[in-house]
């Protein structure tokens, strides 16, 4: 058989185009699969007509993918997705490096903040460390000039110090009158006196004509304590009694007694 | 991003029959432009044409498992789904507007085998153009309009055999413009 006059009766061609009939293919395909020279003037037709075609490709509307990717949505295979992570494998990347730059930061945060909590309680315990030394060091202040005045009164030249001594069962019992001749102003150190009782409060009194006159109850004070104005007054004696005071001195509760001048 | 693999035929054949939505994205991109030009070759409406060839990728897509790769390349074969499609359109379109409406295909029959052109060929149209008129009218009958070389014998009033000898030789005529 005359293969070159068979390529040339144009049954390739009309084949390839898809307007041959079912027999004229079978017969081609047989001749083709004989001689490689009719597959070789197959292939050489389709390939230049594919070349044509692509070579006057007309643009089709933008639309017409979209709405066909719709269309076709639930037939594509899932993993497909793969391929496009593939194909966008930088962005994945920077995906992975956000993630881990955020978990970074926050674990940053955690540890910034706690060692702020941390800082602020130190700094609200030496802020409260630091008003109460503040309101310690006050009340030594309050306490110094109390006792600076007390020791500018005590060293009047016109104050006049009574010494009350322990009586008779009470000797180991002391307490000083500063009395002041020019205002008559009454001022009481406890020296050495047993805990008041509870109920009980030390209650000083002025030996006025051989009778004693209430010169006020002892309150706790720091080093003098100022009782009632005495105007005049021979001796001064403590005794203790009731919390109050009492209007006469109950006797045999006397723990100190001493003589003006 | 566009990934710019190349993908063999075969390779091609595979990952459609995978069902890889990437791969048929590749396919329209590199081929829905060629598949147009002969879409439009057919259906000469531009909306039409689109809708045609969208509907010829529906095809392809369902149709995938049915390539046989003996019988020829995978764009041959896409190809005579477009030729068929376009075919099947105008032929719908003209049967419902009873040829009464705008035309939506050149007519040559009709026009009584005159040389005279509608509208602006592109594509292998174009190149059929080139042929001398009596196989031009044979080629635009028989492979732009679908008619069968007994439909064309009566039409013409030609006889079959010649139909089919002239056709044949317009063909290999047709096959040596096409070269490049």
């Amino acid at each position: 058989m005359d293969i070159k006059a068979y390529i040339e009766t144009g049954v390739i061609e009309s084949y390839v185009l898809g307007m041959a009939d079912a027999q004229e293919a079978a017969e081609l395909l047989q001749m083709a699969r004989k001689y490689p020279e009719v597959q070789q003037a197959i292939d050489a037709f389709e390939a230049s007509l594919e070349q044509q075609a692509l070579a006057s490709a007309v643009a089709p509307h933008a639309h017409v993918k979209d709405s066909l990717f719709t269309i076709l949505a639930p037939e594509f295979k899932k993993e497909d997705h793969k391929t496009r992570l593939v194909a966008f494998g930088w962005s994945r990347y920077v995906a992975a490096a956000s993630v881990i730059l955020l978990v970074a930061s926050a674990a940053l945060n955690v540890y910034f903040y706690s060692q702020f909590k941390s800082t602020s309680t130190a700094y609200q315990a030496l802020l409260i460390e630091k008003n109460s030394l503040i309101a310690d060091n006050q009340q030594m202040q309050t306490k110094a000039l109390d006792l600076y005045n007390n020791m500018q009164m005590m060293t009047d030249p016109s104050m006049i110090k009574v010494s009350m001594q322990g009586v008779p069962g009470k000797e180991n019992s002391l307490a000083t009158v500063f009395w002041d001749s020019k205002s008559k102003d009454v001022y009481l150190l406890p020296n050495k006196l047993p805990q008041a009782a509870v109920g009980k409060q030390y209650q000083l009194w002025a030996i006025v004509d051989g009778k004693p006159v209430d010169a006020g109850v002892m309150d706790a004070c720091t080093g003098l304590c100022k009782m009632k104005n005495i105007p005049a007054a021979a001796a001064f004696a403590i005794t203790l009694e009731k919390k109050g005071g009492s209007p006469t001195p109950t006797i045999d509760q006397m723990y100190v007694l001493g003589k003006v001048g | 991003m566009e990934v710019v693999t190349k993908y063999s035929e075969p390779e091609l054949v595979q990952l459609l029959r995978q069902r890889s939505r990437h791969v048929f994205s590749y396919l329209y991109d590199n081929y829905a432009g060629a598949l147009l030009s002969i879409i439009r070759n057919i259906v000469t409406d531009e909306e039409l044409a689109n809708d045609v060839l969208q509907e010829v990728f529906v095809k392809i897509w369902k149709q995938i498992d049915s390539y046989d790769s003996s019988k020829g390349r995978l764009f041959t074969w896409m190809l005579n789904i477009a030729r068929n499609a376009s075919i099947d359109t105008v032929r719908s379109k003209s049967f419902q507007n009873s040829r009464q409406n705008r035309e939506l295909t050149e007519d040559v029959h009709n026009a009584g085998g005159s040389s005279e052109t509608k509208t602006d060929h592109i594509g292998l149209r174009k190149l059929v153009h080139n042929l001398k008129e009596e196989y031009r009218v044979l080629v635009e009958l028989s492979y732009f309009q679908g008619y069968t070389q007994d439909e064309i014998a009566k039409m013409l009033n030609m006889p079959l055999g010649t139909v089919k000898t002239r056709l044949r030789t317009a063909l290999i005529q047709l096959r040596e413009i096409i070269k490049p």
